[in-house]
């Protein structure tokens, strides 16, 4: 109780402890910010490709045959609630006079995709699943909203209504596939003579997409599966180059690899007639491990950058050992008293700790509203900066997305208040010892 | 002189100042540090992104370009400020090489080797023909073929030095490039038979620029072959941008005013002829202006993390304060002292805010002279970390980094250190009025003593 009512009375009393109370607030509210923000980036990164491929891809490497059937036999599994094939290649889209975009074509299965991928939300008029167009202009496509439209220069954000009188007209793609010079089948193998076939395909908008991830609405023109294929390998059957898979809620990922790799082993020995090294090449990975090289590269920049500023908040540390000394310096008559009325010296060393851990409780609550406050309204401080200076400091051509992660990681401030917890006791450590030292007779005696 | 000595003395025997030095050291070695290696990122980047576009860039965003380029050439080519100027074709192709099941998208740059490496820094990107630009174009093994030159990350794969892979000579490989022709109208050339162009190149040299945008999606063609792939040959030829050097001692700025308005007299003069409508998106723009969508990037995050060290820093502001503030408690015995032999308000002040400017000064000495010392060794301190770790700052075969920065620019640090020793002296400021306002009267008093 004693103990209470000094820290309170400190607290009160000596308005300049306010000041360590505020370091280690802006100490920590900045870490928390930096925290969110990159765990966020890296949460929207990851989820970015979920929405976009889905949970695992299997990708062999080369085209093949027959996979429709593959998906039936994926889908029994009790791991999969959906598969779907895609069939990808590059391109060059004619807008419009002189506006000419490389882009990247990915064939898809127009109705089935939605249960794999969240492209039904990226559709910019069409929430659900597109019912698929049969247009004598030419082929049913779905476009980046980047490729039809460039963003502001200064605010970023795209025109979706300029974008949507896009819809309905029609572009021309040229794209081209490799054939084998003299017969062989499509998939091919090693050593065969292979030559350039260009293909030019007329296409008509059936919507745009807009996924907030720069390069997917910069980049990537969808077209039904079995109409690139047509237009690309016109002598071969129904053809992917990849099959994309969504699990079923709470499955285990390793589990789920293992089936998916057993039934992709037993396909493609038995109905492909493929090699054993071919089997294995194949690529079968969830979303999370695709991007797990760049996933560690930006947990390390966040690593060096809690690093820089957690030595530079040492500072905080440092005021809290200053402001502790001079309290300790101008009340020792208040500790000898308290001594002489029996206190022991642990008591008054835990008297100045405890006062430590106090400041750094209310600095860490202080810090962790203001790391709250900042992170959740990032996006809109990011814009009145923009407003104020005349700069677009977030570009979705720069950071990939076309908003700011605004959700604050609780996981990762855990440790962060703690640090500041435990670094203010810590700088209030020596000041406690020399307050515990302090001899009531030396003090108190009258000359 | 009072003053000074009794700011070192203070200085000397108050060891509590020691935690205020600490503290702008600390906060002056990581500011020293990081603007080392993000200024020594962004200087590195923008001076490659000037070799990479020369001085100067009079060029038009749509694919279609822009005509009567040849007579404008002539024009920048009499000027005395002018000393070199290369027209460049600009557009998209889908490439294919030879044996390999895919194509790739890329940009394609049709360019004259030698005009190109007079105005840019061209020459220097290539890896075979770095000292003779001229046979850029011609493939080792067979000089008759027609070359083209790749973009380095398009072919080849980095070491975790961030070094490539290269062969001692190129290897012998065939591309066929496909692009659209486009009419002077924008419309498709040849519509209705065949939209597109394709022509097979062979591989000469690879270009490393150090830009990772650029080494990753650009392949340079001959410039005769990129016009008529494009559709910009024929009476009507066209370009798409052209790229000027000056002279030495032409002030950038005073160049590009002086060519815009020859551009503007050249396009006044041209305004009746059949494709002026194709010169009025032509634009001017300095080589900062032309590339300012990614050099802007990297100066606006250097800029954000300038504000961040400076809300830091204010801690050490904090720190400051109260190391002044319990000095000045414990020397209200000379203050009354000086004041009763005639030291003025301001004298006092000037004691106390002196000592703030030296204890600045030495702080930022000795965190500048540890910032010094890391960044001398950061490249070994890295090597090292990575030889026993494996950590690297950068991963070298993402990122396109060579070694971490590590010249410390004179400039900065004397603007860092300004910057501390001025937090010093706000610190130390309202201690130092405190001081100055105390009555000598009071401070002298039997009870006070």
């Amino acid at each position: 109780m004693l103990k209470l009512f000094l820290w309170l009375r400190y607290l009160g009393k000596r308005r300049v402890v306010l000041l360590s109370v505020a370091a280690v607030g802006l100490s920590c509210a900045l870490l928390i910010v930096v925290v969110s923000l990159f765990n966020g980036f890296i949460g929207a990164f990851e989820q970015s490709a979920v929405d976009a491929i889905g949970d695992v891809v299997l990708s062999p490497g080369r085209k093949f045959e027959h996979y429709d059937e593959l998906i039936e036999q994926l889908e029994e599994l009790g791991v999969v609630e959906a598969a779907t094939a895609t069939l990808s290649a590059q391109g060059l889209l004619h807008l419009d006079k002189g506006d000419v975009r490389a882009v990247e074509i990915w064939g898809i299965e127009v109705q089935k995709r939605g249960k794999v991928t969240a492209f039904e939300q990226s559709l910019l008029n069409e929430k659900k699943t597109p019912t698929s167009i049969s247009s004598e202009k030419g082929i049913e496509s779905y476009i980046g909203v980047g490729v039809l439209a460039r963003p502001d220069e200064k605010t970023d954000e795209y025109d979706f209504n300029a974008v949507r009188e896009e819809i309905g007209q029609e572009v021309v793609l040229t794209t081209g596939s490799t054939t084998l010079a003299t017969g062989g089948s499509v998939a091919g193998g090693q050593g065969e003579k292979r030559e350039f076939r260009r293909t030019t395909m007329r296409l008509v908008i059936a919507d745009a997409i807009f996924t907030g991830v720069y390069y997917l609405d910069n980049r990537v023109v969808y077209v039904p599966i079995e109409r690139l294929r047509e237009s690309i390998y016109p002598k071969s059957g129904p053809i992917a180059g990849q099959i994309q898979i969504k699990l079923r809620k709470g499955c285990d990922m390793e589990v789920a690899l293992a089936a998916i790799r057993g039934v992709w082993g037993v396909f493609a020995s038995e109905r492909l007639g493929w090699e054993p090294y071919q089997i294995q090449s194949a690529m079968i990975e969830s979303a999370s491990q695709l991007q797990s090289r760049y996933v560690v590269e930006i947990r390390k920049q966040m690593g060096v950058l809690l690093l820089i500023f957690g030595v530079v908040s040492m500072s905080a540390v440092l005021l809290i050992f200053c402001i502790f000394y001079m309290i300790v310096e101008t009340r020792r008559k208040d500790i000898s008293i308290v001594k002489s009325c029996g206190a022991s010296s642990v008591s008054v060393a835990a008297v100045f700790l405890g006062f430590g851990a106090v400041v750094g409780v209310a600095g860490a609550a202080i810090g962790t509203g203001l790391g709250y406050i900042v992170t959740r309204n990032i996006n809109a401080v990011e814009h009145s900066i923009g407003k104020l200076l005349g700069l677009k400091l977030w570009k979705a051509s720069v950071y990939m997305f076309s908003r700011i992660p605004d959700t604050v990681d609780w996981a990762g401030a855990v440790p962060i208040v703690i640090a500041a917890i435990v670094a203010a006791a810590a700088g209030a450590l020596i000041p406690a010892i020399i307050a515990a030292r302090t001899r009531p007779v030396d003090i108190l005696r009258y000359e | 002189m009072y003053k000074i000595k009794l700011a070192i003395r203070y200085f000397f025997r108050r060891r509590i100042s020691y935690l205020a030095l600490g503290a702008v050291a600390l906060c002056v070695f990581i500011v020293v540090v990081v603007m080392t290696v993000m200024t020594g990122l962004v200087g590195d980047f923008k001076k490659k992104n000037h070799s990479f576009t020369g001085d100067c860039v009079v060029g038009t965003e749509s694919l279609v370009g822009f005509v009567y380029y040849e007579d404008f050439v002539k024009i920048l080519g009499a000027t005395d400020f002018v000393e070199a100027v290369s027209p460049v074709i600009n557009s998209f192709a889908l490439a294919n090489s030879e044996g390999a099941e895919g194509s790739v998208g890329l940009e394609i740059i049709g360019i004259d080797p030698v005009l190109h490496s007079r105005a840019t820094g061209f020459a220097e990107t290539l890896h075979y023909h770095g000292d003779d630009a001229a046979i850029a174009f011609q493939p080792d093994y067979d000089s008759n073929l027609a070359g083209c030159v790749v973009g380095v990350e398009l072919w080849l794969n980095r070491n975790s030095k961030g070094e490539y892979f290269y062969d001692s000579s190129p290897v012998e490989a065939a591309i066929s490039v496909t692009c659209f022709p486009l009419t002077a109208k924008g419309a498709l050339a040849k519509a209705g038979t065949d939209v597109v162009n394709t022509k097979t190149f062979y591989l000469s040299d690879f270009s490393e620029s150090g830009l990772a945008r650029v080494d990753s999606s650009v392949m340079y063609l001959p410039f005769e072959d990129a016009q008529v792939l494009c559709g910009m040959g024929g009476p009507a030829r066209r370009v798409s941008r052209l790229h000027i050097k000056f002279r030495p001692g032409v002030a950038l700025e005073e160049g590009c005013q002086k060519v815009r308005e020859l551009w503007a007299e050249f396009s006044d003069k041209t305004s009746s002829e059949q494709y002026a409508g194709l010169l009025a998106g032509v634009s001017v723009q300095s080589w900062k202006e032309h590339r300012r969508e990614f050099i802007a990037a990297m100066e606006k995050e250097q800029t954000m993390m300038t504000a961040m060290f400076g809300l830091v820093g204010l801690t050490t502001v904090f720190v400051v304060f109260v190391v002044f503030y319990m000095i000045v408690s414990h020397k209200t015995k000379d203050i009354g002292t000086l004041k009763s032999v005639g030291a003025s308000n301001c004298d006092v002040m000037g004691v106390f805010l002196g000592f703030a400017v030296l204890l600045g000064a030495v702080g930022s000495a000795v965190g500048a002279a540890a910032g010094l010392v890391f960044l001398r060794n950061i490249n070994s301190i890295e090597g090292w970390l990575f030889e026993r770790f494996g950590f690297q700052l950068w991963d070298r075969t993402i990122y396109a980094i060579g070694e971490i920065p590590h010249r410390m620019e004179p400039a900065m640090v004397l603007v860092v250190a300004g910057c501390a020793i001025l937090s010093c002296v706000a610190g130390a400021a309202l201690p130092s009025i405190r001081a100055a306002k105390a009555r000598c009267v009071e401070s002298l008093q039997v009870s006070q003593i």
